[in-house]
């Protein structure tokens, strides 16, 4: 797989396809692969491909210090391209001036990876490797959300005020988020000041909320804000029950099909609207 | 010990609209006992607030002679500055300071003194200049070159023609083309280029050189070419803050923190300073 | 010989502590994987082995990550101040890392640089540190850089040492650790053996040294390019204490406090005109280090930095000081 991927992206560079490579890198064993921007063909083999390589790289198209460096090859996995299909139904990229390097992914023994049904890229400009994609079903993907809404709502509101009781308000899952890119997010408006910008339990529940919302329909599972959190906590949760209503009532499941319509960026008169009275 | 984060109130004695988005303000302490022992220096600072809206740094721009009120004067632009724009006679603020270092007035007696500034930079002048002037006699000529855009953006208006009565005094208004009035008797141009003109004193001089950034960079060769020395150069800078006292790390700039060790500072300290402000 | 306290006598103190009304900072397991100082509510949910590094500092026990500096209440004209009232509670953190404990005397310089910030100081008269020394560290710990290790004392009461078998050797450092741990402790042969430090360096002085000439250059960019902006690094921190402060309630009443803050985030200084003098990330990463290892030390002559390491493991992208030293390192001067 290494070599394949290191061949591609040496071509890349050197025919002057694109300027850079967003890849993967790593110091060394212990430490997890990083994201590496590699402008130098001969510096390809800084790139590297194992279980460890987590991080959704999307989120990098929409900096403005990688996209100085020139048109972009991304290295993806089948999950991280999901978001590449919903940047560009939100007129975020211009999927032709970029190159996506699909990797095939037999997981990366995280917890979405065993309900995973995007092994294999779909929608890659050169794929390495081979997997194969598995059906799964909606109970499946959305096991860990239901069996956390079996507990008793008392027992889901304590979980949720001693899990955002821990949060120090570090954006870390905002600015790893590959569909957070809004130029002044709302928390940081103060005119008028929306949402207290303090780490309390208030301004907390506030923030995540809200931005479960401005995921709802979205949120493409890639679970990167729960990666992230210094403090652990669980975000997944709120993104999925976003997911899953977007699913159950519209049918729509973010970043699977280009041709589908968003969510909440059309009108169908075959949306449900019973709550409108 | 006492809250130094803790402001003193202020009454409201009188507001001026300057321009039209620039208005000036005179407040005294409610507390006679603080009124009575609140001394500073011109050029100095002080965080002004309004209650539920938030903080704001300005520099005190009345007089260090003036006991009966201290003065501040602001733009319209952001959440603070909105809220302040509605305040009226009798109304409250919050006021902590003075802050930061100050114009060496001392060292400057003797001296011709020249001030520079465009636009909402004529308060933190504006303190120095009446200071010069009731101290008249420890000063040589006194030059002023004031520009604006328009001749509707200059503050202090009023204040120009008195300061001009003042025996060896030369106020030199200008703005830029185009944003004359049928009836404007001052210089039409770019402050740097009309500084050039003005044949100024220049022979053991200081200048204090405030405004946009651009202005600064364009009056700098013209004051060197004068014969100024960096170090009679002098200017004050205007870091985003919170605290005022050198805790909060915002302003830090290289191995200064500005709320300290600034806000004033001369070109020759500016130069050894990172270009980080 | 030494003094030594089992772990049992340890958990039945900290329940006398409870009692007492004190409160009591501990390592708390979170999750399987995720170790936090929390405040802690029972004598046995602390605790005292099989951890490397909590994922955040002991910090927010002398500075809150969110507290109130004031209240304010408006009637018509009217406007009352109600000052944030002085912390009371005696506090005993239990188990810090010494990487942890040796950043509160740094911390102590800005907070006190030529004005006093009375609720900070107050909190760290309240305060008194026990820490344990460490018996093994990871690939992101290099406290030995910077002249810390395993068995550091600086800003310790006491210092705790694993002896195995549920028993802890107790060496007290100030009055306070010997006001904590009097009559408790037993007399023993037993001393715990030296552990050495983590082996990864980075060459401080040649750091410093490279910091002089290192502004303009360009490389930061390179180094420093997957950062994300966000706060993990300075929130994680022992030494990192930038904040904010905001008014939040309303016009008739609420309060002003102050929060955490990061120079990471790209508002940390926009001006209000738009202009900002920190506009790409490469030159907040800059900031970030000058802070640490030029700033900070030219004015109080301590690094701001204790080399524990948490900036990389709470980093989205593994960044963080010490890549960052050592790619400045490998580039050479």
């Amino acid at each position: 797989m290494l070599q394949p991927l290191r061949e591609t992206c040496r071509r890349l560079l050197d025919d002057g396809t694109v300027q850079v490579v967003i890849g993967y890198g790593q110091a060394m064993r212990a430490v997890e692969p990083y994201p590496v921007f590699i402008t130098d063909p001969n510096d390809v083999g800084q790139l590297v491909w194992n279980e460890q390589c987590r991080t959704n790289l999307v989120k990098y198209l929409l900096r403005q210090e990688i996209r100085a460096l020139g048109k972009p090859a991304i290295v993806v996995k089948g999950c991280d391209e999901r978001a590449l299909v919903v940047l560009e139904q939100e007129s975020q990229i211009e999927r032709s001036e970029i190159v996506v390097i699909g990797v095939a992914c037999d997981g990366m023994a995280e917890a979405r990876c065993e309900v995973c049904d995007a092994h294999q890229p779909r929608f890659a400009d050169h794929t390495i490797g081979h997997a194969t994609n598995k059906e799964q079903s909606a109970e499946r993907r959305y096991a860990h959300l239901a069996e956390f809404q079996e507990r008793p709502i008392a027992d889901r509101m304590d979980y949720w005020k001693a899990e955002l009781e821990r949060c120090v308000k570090c954006y870390a899952c905002r600015q790893s988020c590959p569909l957070c890119y809004c130029q002044r997010c709302i928390v940081e408006k103060n005119r008028p000041a929306v949402l207290d910008t303090s780490p309390t339990l208030k301004g907390n529940f506030a923030w995540h909320i809200v931005r479960a919302f401005h995921l709802a329909g979205r949120c493409v599972g890639c679970d990167q804000c729960s990666r992230v959190c210094p403090e652990g906590i669980d975000l997944r949760l709120l993104n999925q029950s976003m997911a899953r209503a977007s699913e159950a009532s519209f049918g729509h499941r973010s970043g699977t099909d280009p041709q589908a319509e968003l969510v909440l960026g059309n009108f169908s008169k075959q949306d449900q609207e019973q709550f409108i009275r | 010990m006492t809250n130094i984060y803790q402001p003193d109130l202020m009454e409201v004695l009188d507001v001026q609209q300057q321009t039209a988005d620039v208005k000036s303000v005179r407040v005294r302490f409610r507390d006679e006992a603080r009124s009575d022992d609140f001394h500073f220096r011109v050029g100095q600072f002080g965080m002004f607030s309004l209650f539920g809206y938030g903080e704001s740094t300005f520099n005190i721009c009345s007089s260090s002679n003036w006991k009966d009120f201290v003065e501040f004067c602001f733009r319209r632009t952001g959440r603070v500055t909105e809220a302040l724009w509605s305040l009226e006679k009798n109304d409250t603020i919050g006021f902590r300071g003075p802050y930061g270092n100050s114009y060496p007035m001392d060292k400057w007696v003797g001296k011709n003194l020249i001030f520079i500034g465009g636009g909402i930079a004529m308060p933190p002048l504006r303190c120095a200049i009446w200071y010069a002037l009731e101290n008249r006699g420890q000063f040589g000529d006194i030059t002023i070159v004031y520009g604006a855009r328009r001749a509707q953006d200059l503050v202090f208006r009023k204040e120009l023609d008195r300061w001009a009565e003042y025996d060896r005094v030369r106020v030199v208004r200008c703005v830029d083309p185009g944003g004359e009035t049928p009836d404007w008797t001052g210089e039409v141009g770019f402050v740097p280029a009309v500084t050039e003109q003005a044949q100024i004193p220049a022979d053991n001089a200081v200048a204090l050189v405030i405004g946009p950034p651009v202005m600064i960079k364009f009056t700098l060769p013209v004051l060197a070419k004068m014969g100024l020395a960096d170090r009679d150069i002098y200017t004050s800078l205007e870091n985003r803050m919170k605290c005022g006292v050198g805790k909060c790390g915002r302003c830090n700039c290289g191995p200064v923190y500005v709320c300290k060790e600034g806000p004033v500072f001369t070109l020759e300290q500016l130069k050894a300073l990172p270009s980080d402000y | 010989m030494s003094q030594i306290i089992s772990q049992p006598a340890i958990r039945r103190l900290v329940k006398q502590w409870l009692r007492e009304g004190k409160r009591v900072v501990a390592p708390v397991q979170i999750r399987p994987d995720l170790v936090s100082y929390q405040p802690v509510r029972s004598a046995d949910q602390f605790l005292l082995d099989g951890f490397i590094r909590p994922l955040n500092s002991i910090k927010e026990v002398v500075f809150p990550r969110h507290e109130q500096l004031f209240q304010y209440r408006v009637r018509g004209k009217q406007i009352d101040l109600l000052p944030a009232p002085l912390p009371d509670i005696e506090r005993i953190v239990l188990a810090a890392r010494p990487c942890d404990a040796a950043a509160l005397p740094i911390l102590d310089h800005v907070f006190n640089w030529e004005s006093r910030d009375a609720a900070y100081n107050q909190r760290r008269k309240l305060t008194t540190v026990v820490a344990l020394a460490c018996m093994e560290h990871d690939a992101h710990c290099f406290c030995t850089s910077l002249g810390g290790g395993p068995d550091d004392t600086r800003g310790s009461d006491a210092l705790l040492f694993d002896l195995g078998d549920d028993t802890l050797e107790v060496r007290c450092v100030t009055d306070k650790g010997q006001n904590l741990f009097a009559g408790q402790t037993e007399s023993s042969t037993r001393t715990a053996p030296s552990v050495p430090g983590p082996e990864r360096q980075a060459d401080l002085q040649q750091v410093g040294q490279q910091l002089e000439q290192a502004f303009e250059r360009s490389d930061w960019a390179a180094w420093t390019n997957r950062c994300l902006g966000c706060g993990a690094c300075a929130f994680g921190c022992p030494a990192c204490h930038c904040f904010d402060m905001v008014d939040e309630g309303g016009p008739t009443c609420g309060a002003r406090v102050r929060n955490w803050d990061a120079c990471q985030f790209g508002q940390f200084t926009l001006h209000a005109s738009g202009h900002n003098p920190r506009s790409a990330q490469s030159q907040r990463q800059r900031q970030r280090i000058y802070h640490k290892f030029h700033v900070y030390p030219q004015k109080f002559g301590e690094l701001l930095c204790t080399g524990c390491g948490n900036c990389t493991r709470n980093c989205p992208v593994s960044l963080g000081v010490l890549p960052v030293l050592e790619a400045m390192q490998a580039e050479g001067a």
